[in-house]
């Protein structure tokens, strides 16, 4: 049985995925959630494949109602999350029964949250991917009434002791701060900006209000290069650090051109780009040197937890009968309970 | 099955968990070029777990890749046997196709046409008949979108770049800047000097390529009057061969 969803207030909301991977070979930035653990989290959390078109929140209160029974989770920025009126947690699967309102509100300690609806949502697809992409002018950004379909319906789930919560599939939540620490490791062209390179690691950069997906503008000091050889246009990649002009640092992300004519200083981890997603207007970044093999190591213990919940998760849902046939009803106590 | 006597000499450069950059670094700028776009081709045609794809423009390749799949050690040799197989191959040849572009010129559709005629001593008339007596090498595909990367035409000097850049450039703006020229497939903002707009669909989003043309294609302007703007309009850009 599919499943529906009507936006009441849709905020700065859009449908996306992990990202365009083909993209970039035809001149399109890769796009797709800007932080990356926490849509891969809500996906799971909901039973779906990873890279499912899910919600992207940016900032703003968000309203929807369920016109059938969901099941949802939200994750990414610490926020309120209310269904029916009643608070529910995040980083947790949430039951909606038809007819409740999901209302996410205060989005206060980061930037973007992740609503993931168990069945997905129905979006176009370009090169294989919903992500939005401004620049072609694709994407499904949501206003008020929009109708999203899900493929599936899930009966509520009704937790049979009132004060237990429903699920505690204890995922370690990442950390949200005003004084992100990003690990780094050294851009193709450092040796370009000399002794001048190692301001980076020097400096507190505060986070302007021109920053979007495409990138993030950083005031502080900056770096200088010591050459003025013109560069041809190449490909960057996503978290290359400019210093484009004599104002701001540059740390491109994931809605970046794809070739640019400007030497990259650093290059900002996998990891640390979720944290760079969450940073606000006026939040403190400093910098960290890594190196490669210890940024994939990071990455890849990443995946590793994020694996371990899609195991907790599908033998919670199989015990519910979750993804197999709709239809349990409750959850029966146990006998003699 | 030309062996290649003398490879083009390429570096590698880490660049960042997910990325690797390839840069042929040889004096010859073409050789650069070719060995830069066949090494891309190669990777696609072979492909590897984890590997996203490549972004060859001049003398560089940007290798994109999931460190969680695979890692930056893993690419670097899979991109060394790809040089290997080429050294002993030769690049695979493809018969380059031909594009025809239709553009009017200056007025409304060209607002920088009679500047970039002042700067370079031309009359209008001379920057056109430069711009439209080449057949140009798609280099690469560039931002925004899928631009088709052309060397410039044969102006005696560089165009210099609009002290404040567009906010919006028109889909089909037809531009130079330096020694370059371009078409805009999508409406984007903009620096390069727009001398002429053509009225063909160059992105269409719905299909697949999104553009019709790769880097090695070939591409030619022709001029059109204004009045015969609309009768192109909603064709897309197709090669002629």
């Amino acid at each position: 049985m599919s499943g529906s969803l009507i936006i009441q207030q849709p905020g700065n909301s859009v449908v996306t995925d992990l990202g365009r991977f083909r993209g970039p070979r035809f001149g399109l930035p890769v796009n797709g959630a800007l932080d990356q653990f926490s849509a891969r989290a809500a996906n799971i959390l909901a039973a779906n494949a990873d890279n499912a078109p899910l919600l992207e929140i940016t900032a703003l209160d968000f309203r929807m109602r369920a016109t059938t029974d969901l099941l949802i989770a939200v994750t990414g920025a610490p926020l309120t999350l209310t269904v029916g009126g009643r608070e529910c947690p995040q980083w947790e699967p949430v039951s909606v029964r038809a007819g409740e309102t999901v209302a996410v509100r205060g989005i206060t300690g980061g930037l973007r949250a992740y609503l993931a609806v168990h069945g997905s949502v129905e979006a176009p697809a370009l090169l294989g991917s919903s992500a939005p992409d401004t620049v072609v002018g694709f994407g499904l950004r949501l206003s008020e009434d929009t109708e999203l379909k899900t493929s599936r319906s899930v009966g509520p789930i009704r937790q049979p002791y009132f004060d237990l919560p429903l699920f505690r599939l204890g995922l370690t939540r990442p950390e949200y701060s005003s004084r992100a620490v990003i690990d780094v490791t050294d851009g193709p062209d450092v040796d370009e900006f000399g002794d001048t390179a190692e301001l980076l690691f020097n400096t507190e950069y505060t986070v302007s209000a021109r920053s979007n997906h495409i990138g993030l503008r950083l005031g502080g000091a900056l770096p200088e290069r010591q050459t003025s050889a013109e560069v041809l246009s190449r490909g960057v990649p996503v978290g290359a650090i400019e210093v484009p002009s004599r104002e701001e640092l540059l740390v491109l992300h994931r809605g970046r051109g794809v070739t640019a004519g400007y030497p990259v200083l650093a290059v900002v981890t996998s990891r640390s780009l979720d944290t760079l997603a969450q940073a606000r207007p006026g939040h403190t970044i400093t910098f960290r040197k890594t190196t490669v093999p210890e940024a994939t190591a990071k990455h890849r213990a990443a995946i590793r937890e994020l694996e371990n919940l899609r195991s907790r998760v599908s033998t919670v849902f199989a015990l519910l009968g979750i993804g197999k046939e709709p239809g349990w009803p409750e959850l029966i106590p146990a006998a003699g309970s | 099955m030309a062996a290649t006597p003398n490879p083009t000499p390429v570096e590698i450069f880490e660049s960042g968990d997910s990325a690797l950059r390839v840069v042929a670094s040889s004096a010859d700028t073409e050789a650069n070029w070719s060995s830069v776009h066949s090494l891309a081709q190669w990777l696609e045609t072979a492909g590897a777990d984890g590997v996203h794809g490549a972004v060859p423009t001049y003398d560089s390749l940007l290798v994109e890749f999931d460190p969680g799949v695979t890692s930056a050690r893993q690419v670097r040799a899979f991109v060394l046997l790809g040089l290997r197989q080429l050294e002993h191959t030769g690049a695979p040849a493809r018969t380059p196709r031909e594009f025809s572009v239709p553009v009017v010129y200056g007025g409304e559709y060209g607002p920088d046409l009679a500047r970039v005629a002042e700067h370079e001593q031309l009359t209008v008339e001379e920057i056109i008949s430069l711009h439209t007596a080449k057949s140009y090498v798609i280099r690469c595909l560039g931002a925004p979108a899928g631009s088709p990367m052309m060397d410039g035409p044969d102006f005696p000097l560089p165009v210099p770049r609009l002290k404040d850049p567009r906010l919006s450039v028109p889909a089909g703006a037809v531009a130079v800047a330096g020694r370059q020229a371009v078409i805009a497939p999508a409406v984007a903002p903009g620096g390069w000097c727009v001398i002429g707009q053509t009225p063909l669909t160059v992105l269409d989003a719905a299909s697949e390529p999104l553009v019709p043309y790769l880097p090695g294609d070939l591409l030619t302007f022709r001029q059109i009057q204004p009045e015969e703007f609309a009768d192109y309009e909603g064709r897309k850009l197709e090669a002629a061969r």
